[in-house]
């Protein structure tokens, strides 16, 4: 949606002779609008629903009869049956969807809604959007169009095709502008109509072909009238139905380059309204610049996010650890002063120790010697004795 | 013909948070806190040790005085209080059982600290049929932290591993190692209510030997209620 934007230019090629540029137009707006797949489609399916007819099942039908129900006690079922004798139909059931021969359940009506509204606004940005696709080559090869040999998309096409008149002239030209591959296409797959259309009028179906848009017709429209596949189309009446059929956007179009340059004032553009359709404008994109990888990576955005935040895997995953009361390593990670812990316990227990064992060993020692002295004062009475043997060694000097 | 690197990953090479330099800055960064927090570790258990050393000598020191003078040491009342919860949550009373909540008591043989003041004393008598407590000694605080202290870091449960963690969480409260953390839970500090927070209640095995019966009170040869100094020998045995 750039103001007084730099539109790309497209070439304009003559419909005989050689394929070469004649002239450059700018591309019109239109073919910048949002392609909403969505929104064609909603538009799609209800725009298609405006060209049905009506149709109905007979109010009567079914209800022909004056049967009535048996009521309880013969041994059948209650549903209403078919009055009289003498014929077959006697004592039939009628009136039941689940009768034979009787009325269906909720028999169609002629006052069904058929036709469906749709907003204005909503049925422009559709075409809006499908003229937009048409430019779009992948677009339109993947609808099928055989646009391989096309000298460029959007194909616009000098002014003289409108006045062509023959269908000859007409085939020679799509031949030379190599469009005539998409109509080999239509030809080679018609095939008769699967289902009950082929004996209502319907027998034979064909592809879409290209779609020859023209500003005024000075008998292009009979010319291209009687190739198969070929459809023809004012550049001011554009159908959404014609321009994405089945609601797949990206039809081949072939361009007049009046009706090229009139999409300008037809669909107008961000700026200026439409000269055609009151107060409209192209429909705003959501987003201008739909590359959104490019605009995460750029500098503008990347130097003003933070920094990612790195996954906390200390804290991610369950952690396992050893009982610290078993194994060491455990332990001293978690308690670095708990091997000099228990080495000073160590060495206070052996303090301890010897500390006890001297004490011990001094009152054994004390003991012993308490014992070794009352002993000795044992010993010291029975000394008593030897006092008398002395008085008989002094008798015996006499 | 060698490959062109597209611009937009060169520049997000350049301004990768993981690029190697920046690794290795902040690898280097973290071994050297690593290394702070072990040697302060060490210092700080020291310090502790002796602490606790002195505590209990003191203690012994003023008994001695006090039957010297003829008269009576009364012990401080306890601060420090460790509850088990000893029955299940099958028909418990609205009161009691918004009491365990409160307490994070929530499953039979979770344990929690406890500081004792007058507000806790009620609560605690609310659930006293539910739960068995006393007065831990060191031993016995330490035993539960090392071996099955849980922290509560980024709403779960994750066994505490290293220092790191616990200086992660607590070093605006000067808490950075394992010791520390014992220390401020033993001596109820300042900081008890951030400490206690930080762990997660205790997840305790039925005690080896099983319980005599938990439906009358420990006074009573049961096991619930206040057993002040003979939480320790349960402890041990469900730890």
């Amino acid at each position: 949606m750039t103001t007084q934007q730099l539109r790309p230019i497209v070439s304009v090629f003559p419909i005989k002779g050689k394929v070469k540029t004649i002239k450059q137009v700018p591309l019109p707006s239109v073919f910048s609008a949002p392609i909403r797949p969505d929104v064609v489609r909603f538009v799609h399916t209800n725009m298609a629903k405006n060209n049905r007819q009506a149709h109905a099942v007979s109010t009567t039908a079914g209800e022909q009869t004056s049967a009535t129900s048996w009521g309880t006690g013969r041994a059948v079922a209650r549903i209403p049956r078919v009055k009289g004798s003498g014929t077959g139909r006697s004592g039939q059931a009628a009136f039941g969807n689940m009768c034979r021969g009787g009325r269906m359940y909720a028999p169609k009506k002629v006052w069904r809604k058929w036709h469906r509204k749709i907003n204005t606004n909503q049925k422009r940005y559709a075409v809006c959007s499908a003229i937009a696709a048409t430019a779009v080559t992948p677009l339109v090869m993947s609808r099928g169009h055989r646009v391989n040999k096309l000298p460029e998309l959007p194909l616009v096409v000098s002014d003289q095709l409108q006045s062509l008149t023959k269908t000859r002239q007409a085939v020679k030209f799509l031949k030379f502008i190599g469009a005539y591959r998409d109509v080999e296409k239509v030809i080679r797959t018609k095939k008769t109509r699967v289902g009950q259309g082929k004996y209502r009028n319907r027998r034979h179906v064909l592809r879409k072909g290209p779609m020859v848009v023209y500003a005024r017709n000075l008998g292009i429209k009979k010319a291209f009238r009687n190739i198969p596949g070929v459809e023809t189309a004012s550049v001011y009446t554009l159908n959404l139905l014609k321009l994405a059929p089945g609601s797949q956007m990206g039809r081949f179009i072939i361009w007049t380059e009046s009706a090229f340059k009139l999409l300008e004032d037809i669909y107008g553009s961000w700026e200026k309204p439409s000269k055609f359709k009151s107060g409209f404008y192209l429909p705003r994109p959501v987003m201008v610049n739909t590359d959104v990888e490019r605009i995460i990576k750029s500098d503008q955005v990347q130097t003003v996010l933070r920094n990612r935040r790195p996954r906390s895997r200390k804290y991610g995953k369950k952690i396992q650890r050893a009982d610290p009361y078993e194994d060491m390593s455990v332990m001293v990670k978690l308690n670095p002063y708990y091997k000099t812990k228990l080495q000073k316990q160590k060495e206070l227990d052996e303090k301890n120790k010897k500390e006890r064992k001297e004490i011990v060993d001094k009152s054994r020692k004390e003991y012993e010697d308490w014992l070794y002295f009352s002993e000795e004062e044992e010993e010291e009475e029975e000394e008593g004795s030897d006092e008398d043997r002395e008085i008989e060694v002094l008798s015996d000097e006499n | 013909m060698s490959k062109q690197v597209p611009e937009t990953i060169k520049k997000q090479v350049k301004r990768s948070f993981n690029s190697k330099e920046v690794k290795k800055e902040k690898n280097e960064k973290r071994m050297k806190l690593l290394k702070e927090i072990q040697t302060k570790a060490f210092k700080r258990a020291e310090k502790y040790e002796k602490e606790y050393l002195e505590q209990e000598q003191k203690l012994v020191e003023l008994k001695q005085q006090a039957l010297k003078e003829g008269s009576f040491y009364r012990e401080p009342e306890p601060k420090l209080a460790f509850i088990i919860r000893i029955r299940g949550i099958v028909g418990v009373p609205p009161k009691p059982r918004k009491i365990l909540q409160l307490l994070r008591l929530r499953r039979i043989y979770s344990g929690v600290f406890i500081r004792l003041n007058k507000s806790s004393l009620r609560m605690l008598h609310f659930i006293d049929p539910y739960v068995t407590w006393g007065y831990p000694d060191v031993e016995t605080v330490r035993a539960l932290i090392y071996k099955r202290g849980h922290a509560r870091v980024n709403h779960q449960r994750k066994i505490i591993d290293s220092n790191e963690m616990i200086y992660d969480k607590l070093q605006k409260f000067d808490i950075v190692c394992m010791e520390d953390l014992v220390h401020e839970i033993y001596t109820v500090g300042k900081n008890f209510k951030h400490a206690n927070s930080f762990l997660w209640a205790f997840k305790l095995k039925p005690p080896v030997g099983g319980f005599s019966t938990v439906k009358k009170s420990f006074v009573n040869k049961g096991e619930h209620g206040n057993r002040e100094q003979y939480i320790n020998t349960l402890v041990k045995k469900m730890i």
